[in-house]
């Protein structure tokens, strides 16, 4: 590799197990619990380095969240394995109940969030557990942009008492502008200033904002991109301050637009700064089977989408002044 | 302690139910007149606690599962020492301790928080795998379910793992009371044959007289002593709904129900002489509540 090539980076579930060993080895209450996908989520790199910290369950969510409940009662930590929407969907009432409720300190990744997940169809493009998660008191939630983000928010989530849900998308994420700033809770960042429009993105889709800003900027217009991974508790302060200075916005995210991140965002901005907004993401509706590229223009989701908003909140900004 | 002491436990455990039911206005008094002895024998004979030590990691632990079944907890929690008895009289208030179902980190003795059916036992197999992980030998994990509870899936996703390692630490003691909340078990969704569906999971079985002080006591001294490890164990214990009360026995409306003050006054008097004791009513008879409305619909 030549000196000044960037490395591939890693698939982010790869970065995932990776983390996960290296959390292992530094904290001993840490266990990884699995139900049958242990190769997919890569837990699997986990199981290959701690067997007996490893607890396999075979495929019963519901005892999954439940057991991780239990453990976490005994002063461990579990990190119940599974799919976005096994987690949001067929153990969610042992999550909210026997975990959130409860206050415990269980890490819940969620697997093959939203759209990147092969082509398996809408059972397992999970669109709403940020919509979900974000709804359960006690809960913390986070998307990450880029495998540093992933690292940083699993550190934050073991040194953070208490349940914490955070996504795993199933595709290699380009790393974000590296900025001052890494992972905190409740905190965003700015990974593009600018002034005309915010691009509020969490997850995987701040590189797409970051793309569509790219588009915007060859018609003259500087979009403001602001990173917004911990989706809870949300950095209030930074949407209201982005927003006072662009007098508009867009939210993009890998799921639905009802409930979660855009909706977060809206929220915020409707009690404390109103200003046109848009969000980007799935328009209530279920996924189907397809190519990710694919999917990603078929529920406008793509950075000229986001960046046709941008134009459309500007607009709407222009008639309002 | 005695046999004596113990039933005088069951029945203050029976009094404290209906009386912070009839006090809040709600609850669920058959459930909880049927787990009394169960819960007796438990505190007061199997399990080692320590009132001044709820956390203390070689205690035996107690998952609620069925967690409506909470005012008899409450009750035997409170007569054992963890919190003062008055306490019960704030159940289902707004700003108290004790929530409607059980619920962990207000009360000390909770271990766990519940109310949707089934979640319980998976809780109590993570506690039970938490203990082999610390090494610790001694302390078991006893979960109480419902037999209508155990229509749920997620009971035997549970049992399945819990036999698969070997949780011989781990105890679920049933409450058969054969009552579910809209009828009798075998008509709304039958579990017979129960003891069999428990031992194909891999469990090792007793069956017992939920009612019977001698009986229980022997069953919980099997279930430590004699029964060869190895396996996770099942105390089916064979109760009545509303046990102690006639009008409530076998009678799903008092799943949930709360009794107006002058009817918990005369179910108190028909438990005192179902237990030989002198006839004692509802101790608060005629004090106003602070609750605007009478709830005590189903």
């Amino acid at each position: 590799m030549a000196a000044n090539e960037q490395p591939t980076p890693l698939e982010m579930r790869e970065a995932f197990g990776r983390a996960l060993v290296d959390l292992g080895r530094r904290e001993p209450r840490i266990r990884v619990l699995d139900a049958d996908l242990c190769t997919s989520t890569k837990a699997s790199l986990f199981r290959d380095q701690f067997p007996a910290r490893f607890v396999q369950l075979g495929i019963a969510e519901q005892n999954l969240f439940g057991l991780a409940a239990g453990l976490a009662l005994e002063g461990f930590i579990p990190f119940p394995c599974t799919f976005a929407s096994f987690a949001a969907r067929r153990g969610l009432d042992q999550l909210a109940i026997s975990i959130c409720y409860a206050g415990l300190n269980v890490k819940v990744p969620g697997s093959y969030p939203g759209l990147p997940t092969s082509r398996a169809g809408a059972s397992h493009n999970c669109i709403e557990d940020l919509a979900v998660m974000r709804a359960l008191p006690n809960m913390r939630v986070a998307d990450p942009g880029d495998n540093d983000d992933l690292v940083a928010i699993m550190q934050a989530a073991v040194e953070t008492p208490g349940p914490v849900y955070f996504r795993v998308t199933r595709l290699t994420l380009p790393p974000l502008p590296s900025t001052a700033s890494s992972f905190e809770w409740g905190k965003g960042r700015i990974v593009r200033p600018g002034r005309d429009v915010t691009l509020y993105g969490t997850g995987m889709m701040t590189s797409l904002c970051l793309r569509a800003a790219e588009e915007l900027a060859s018609e003259s217009v500087e979009a403001e991109v602001v990173h917004l991974a911990s989706v809870k508790p949300i950095d209030r302060e930074l949407i209201v301050e982005s927003a006072s200075r662009t007098g508009c916005g867009v939210t993009a995210e890998n799921g639905t637009i009802l409930g979660g991140f855009g909706s977060a965002v809206v929220e915020v901005l409707a009690e404390l700064h109103p200003v046109p907004v848009r969000r980007i993401g799935v328009q209530d509706r279920w996924v189907e089977s397809g190519g990710i590229d694919e999917l990603f223009t078929h529920h406008q989701m793509q950075p000229g989408d986001i960046a046709q908003a941008a134009r459309a909140v500007m607009r709407m900004k222009g008639k309002r002044s | 302690m005695s046999l004596e002491e113990l039933g005088e436990v069951a029945y203050q455990i029976r009094r404290l139910s209906l009386e912070m039911i009839t006090y809040s206005r709600w609850g669920h008094p058959g459930g909880s007149l049927s787990l009394a002895d169960i819960l007796a024998v438990l505190y007061f004979q199997a399990m080692s606690v320590d009132p001044e030590r709820p956390d203390w990691e070689q205690r035996d632990r107690l998952v609620c599962s069925k967690a409506h079944g909470a005012p008899a907890l409450y009750a035997a929690l409170a007569l054992r020492g963890f919190f003062p008895i008055d306490e019960v009289y704030s159940y289902c208030e707004l700003g108290g301790r004790l929530e409607g179902h059980v619920h962990r980190g207000k009360l000390p003795g909770i271990e766990s928080s519940g109310g949707p059916l089934g979640i319980g036992l998976s809780v109590a197999a993570g506690m039970a795998l938490g203990l082999r992980f610390k090494e610790l030998p001694r302390p078991r994990v006893f979960c109480v379910l419902g037999d209508g509870e155990s229509n749920e899936g997620n009971v035997w996703e549970a049992a399945m793992a819990a036999a698969h390692y070997h949780l011989d630490n781990l105890i679920a003691v049933i409450d058969y009371n054969k009552v579910m909340a809209k009828g009798f078990t075998w008509d709304l969704m039958g579990v017979e044959p129960f003891a069999d569906k428990w031992r194909s999971f891999g469990w090792d079985v007793l069956e017992v007289d939920g009612h019977s002080l001698t009986g229980l006591i022997d069953a919980f001294h099997q279930l430590r002593w004699v029964i060869p490890r190895g396996a996770p164990l099942a105390l089916i214990a064979h109760t009545v709904k509303g046990k102690g009360v006639d009008q409530a026995e076998f009678n799903y409306k008092w799943h949930t129900h709360a009794p107006d003050p002058e009817t918990a006054d005369q179910m108190l008097r028909t438990l005192a002489r179902a237990y030989g004791r002198p006839e004692q009513g509802y101790s608060r008879l005629g004090m106003e509540h602070s609750k605007e409305t009478f709830y005590g619909g189903e």
